[in-house]
């Protein structure tokens, strides 16, 4: 046994160095133009469609600019975000783009990186951090158009739950918080925070709660249903995180209800965007991942050359978010194919 | 029998307690739904209760739920196999990777938590790889499928309620799993070897094969629960989908009367076990409780529950040990 057991290491350390191996022969035929280009990294917080999308989009802008474009996404949450970028920062990259998972907390990282080569943030901002800049959505103004369709689902007014991945996300407060304050007909204020499990109402809205699965696909359509058991006379469901959505239809379709409870939802999920066309879903808020994707690429390559005229006074470089409801789906859609090249 | 009667009260009262605070928790279709997710739920628990009852563990089922559920939506919408085949082979590969786990641990005499452990780390690893990290689904097709995990059997006379068809599936599969081990001779030998491999060997039995057998029936039910799974949700993300339920699998199998040393379990304590847990994340939406405390509240109901009934059972025992003393 413990002879066996002592052979796995020397086994795996072999599988190991065959792979190392064949992965440096492999970098090492095309090494010599390769070496010249600068080296930018993109760092997403996750593995999603979403980032798929912006992956094209920051590795279109690699070839068209010539540099070589490495794309990173964390399966492992915080720590390993973390490992990521360390490891990025000893291999040595002309810059860096990240979307930080926890901001607050991840500023002496970010720090620490932003000493070491050109930093900015996309998608989520950490504006404590030293970063360069700032590329994304204004997450509060996009969760108001979704507010925003909301209302246009539920014209007479009607109850309404939110369906979210995970809270502790910036990005996912602010785009929360915006349907809220939309919904209730607040003033524009993206400090705002109502805490989740306390029920909102106006005269013709009430927001019964925000409920996160953390990520459990299983979990998050058990949550849609759990709802229509308790408010069986739901108006509208919402989801936020790009799952979302397309688990409210799954659970709706089985009760029945599909078209009798309205959904509007967020990001661009090829079964959202196919309710849409049927029209069980009202509409959604999407972003620009491929944009996220090019223009960090594009920034972080000028800011290495030096150019700091790309900075905004704001630090903010705004790739602002749509709707897309049943009139211009199908446009949208199909750019959308195209940016993906064949992928459906 | 007396050990599930705990667990048993258990349930019954967070169900009481579930149904004081919520009266929609009695509705047919609630009842539905925490009856579907227990069932699959349940399949995968017994699948791991098998292998707990020979004294292992099972950790690689999350991760091979992950490679089934998201390999079974990959081979029939991107690679466009026939469906038979598909389901094939997301089976078959299931039953081999039990096979696997059975003769590394029996042959080689490799622990059972690090090849099950390795199991969890490459299965992941494998689906991610296969299917490029998207998330897999089976968009509006395969719905005679999918009725497997979404259809319901209609009870006449129950006001529209209907039995979900993954707790048909667990009743076959329940009644299989106690019948094989409580009645026929490999279910003894089962529980014997649990108890003390050594002195099962040495009364003839051929523990090998009873252990390999135990991981493949672990794996074939992970990889069974694994196609219900997707089939209800429809969309499969290689990195999270069925991340941890090996832990739920082996909390409901112990808390269902399993003892982790090997050579005790009941297929009906199993299931409760299941219930259980899905009971109490059912109670917490409908009570309207933050989902984000959902996990203290489970670990703490059900920490309080299983030492209430200890606490009950040794005071049972004292007390008998006592009117026996006055007896005797």
């Amino acid at each position: 046994m413990n002879r066996s057991l002592a052979r796995i290491p020397a086994l795996l350390l072999v599988l190991l160095f065959a792979f190392v191996g064949c992965k440096k022969s492999d970098s090492g035929a095309g090494a010599t133009p390769a070496a010249k280009k600068p080296r930018i990294a993109y760092v997403c917080n996750g593995v999603a469609d979403f980032w798929s999308i912006a992956k094209v989009g920051a590795e279109k802008a690699g070839s068209d600019l010539s540099a070589n474009v490495s794309v990173h996404m964390p399966t492992e949450g915080i720590s390993d975000q973390k490992r990521i970028v360390e490891d990025l920062i000893t291999r040595g990259v002309d810059g860096i783009a990240i979307s930080p998972i926890d901001p607050v907390n991840q500023t002496d990282l970010l720090n620490k990186v932003a000493k070491q080569t050109k930093l900015i943030t996309h998608d989520s901002d950490a504006p404590a951090s030293d970063r360069l800049l700032y590329i994304g959505v204004d997450n509060y103004a996009a969760g108001r158009l979704c507010g925003a369709l909301v209302k246009e689902a539920l014209p007479n007014g009607g109850s309404i739950m939110i369906f979210i991945g995970r809270l502790e996300q910036d990005n996912a407060k602010r785009r929360r918080q915006g349907v809220i304050d939309e919904v209730l007909g607040r003033p524009h204020n993206p400090t705002n925070y109502d805490v989740p499990g306390t029920v909102l109402k106006n005269d013709k809205y009430t927001i019964l709660g925000t409920l996160t699965d953390q990520f459990d696909r299983v979990a998050g359509k058990a949550h849609v249903e759990d709802t229509l058991s308790k408010h069986p006379d739901i108006g509208c469901m919402v989801g936020l995180f790009g799952y979302n959505p397309p688990l409210i239809l799954e659970a709706l379709k089985q009760a029945g209800k599909l078209g009798k409870v309205q959904v509007v939802a967020f990001d661009e999920d090829a079964a959202t965007l196919q309710s849409i066309k049927d029209g069980n879903v009202h509409g959604t808020v999407v972003q620009n991942p491929y944009m996220y994707g090019y223009k960090s690429v594009e920034l972080l390559l000028a800011l290495q050359k030096g150019d700091k005229t790309v900075i905004p006074a704001s630090k903010f470089i705004d790739i602002p978010a749509r709707q897309i409801r049943k009139d211009n789906v199908e446009a949208f859609w199909s750019d959308l194919k195209i940016k993906l090249g064949k992928r459906d | 029998m007396k050990k599930i009667l705990g667990i048993f009260a258990l349930l019954v009262a967070v169900c009481v307690v579930t149904v004081l605070f919520s009266d929609r928790f009695l509705t047919a279709y609630n009842l539905e739904n925490v009856i579907r997710r227990t069932a699959l739920f349940g399949i995968i628990s017994i699948g791991v209760a098998f292998v707990i009852i020979t004294g292992g563990i099972d950790l690689s089922i999350g991760s091979l739920i992950c490679l089934v559920g998201c390999g079974l939506p990959w081979l029939l919408s991107v690679k466009g196999l026939p469906l038979p085949v598909a389901l094939a082979a997301v089976l078959g590969a299931s039953l081999l990777i039990g096979l696997a786990h059975g003769l590394l641990i029996t042959k080689l005499r490799l622990q059972p938590f690090v090849v099950t452990l390795c199991g969890l780390l490459l299965y992941r690893g494998l689906a991610r790889g296969l299917t490029g990290d998207q998330t897999q689904g089976f968009g509006a097709a395969h719905d005679g499928l999918r009725w497997l995990a979404t259809g319901k059997l209609a009870v006449p006379g129950l006001g529209g309620f209907g039995v979900p068809m993954p707790c048909v599936i667990l009743l076959f599969v329940a009644i299989a799993a106690a019948v094989f081990l409580n009645h026929t001779i490999y279910g003894r030998y089962l529980l014997a070897l649990g108890r003390n491999e050594q002195a099962a060997r040495y009364s003839g039995i051929d523990t090998s094969h009873m252990i390999l057998l135990a991981y493949v029936i672990c794996s074939g039910l992970a990889g069974l629960g694994g196609t219900l799974f997707v089939l209800d949700v429809n969309s499969a993300q290689p990195v999270d989908f069925g991340n941890f339920y090996e832990l739920y699998a082996v909390a409901a199998a112990v808390l269902g009367g399993c003892s982790l040393r090997g050579g005790e379990g009941a297929i009906l304590g199993v299931v409760i076990g299941a219930a259980l847990m899905q009971v109490l994340r059912n109670m917490i939406t409908l009570t309207g409780l933050p989902t984000h405390i959902e996990f203290a509240v489970i670990g703490a109901v059900i920490l309080v529950g299983v030492s209430a009934d200890e606490v009950v059972k040794r005071l049972a025992a004292k007390r008998r040990a006592a009117r026996e003393a006055v007896v005797g």
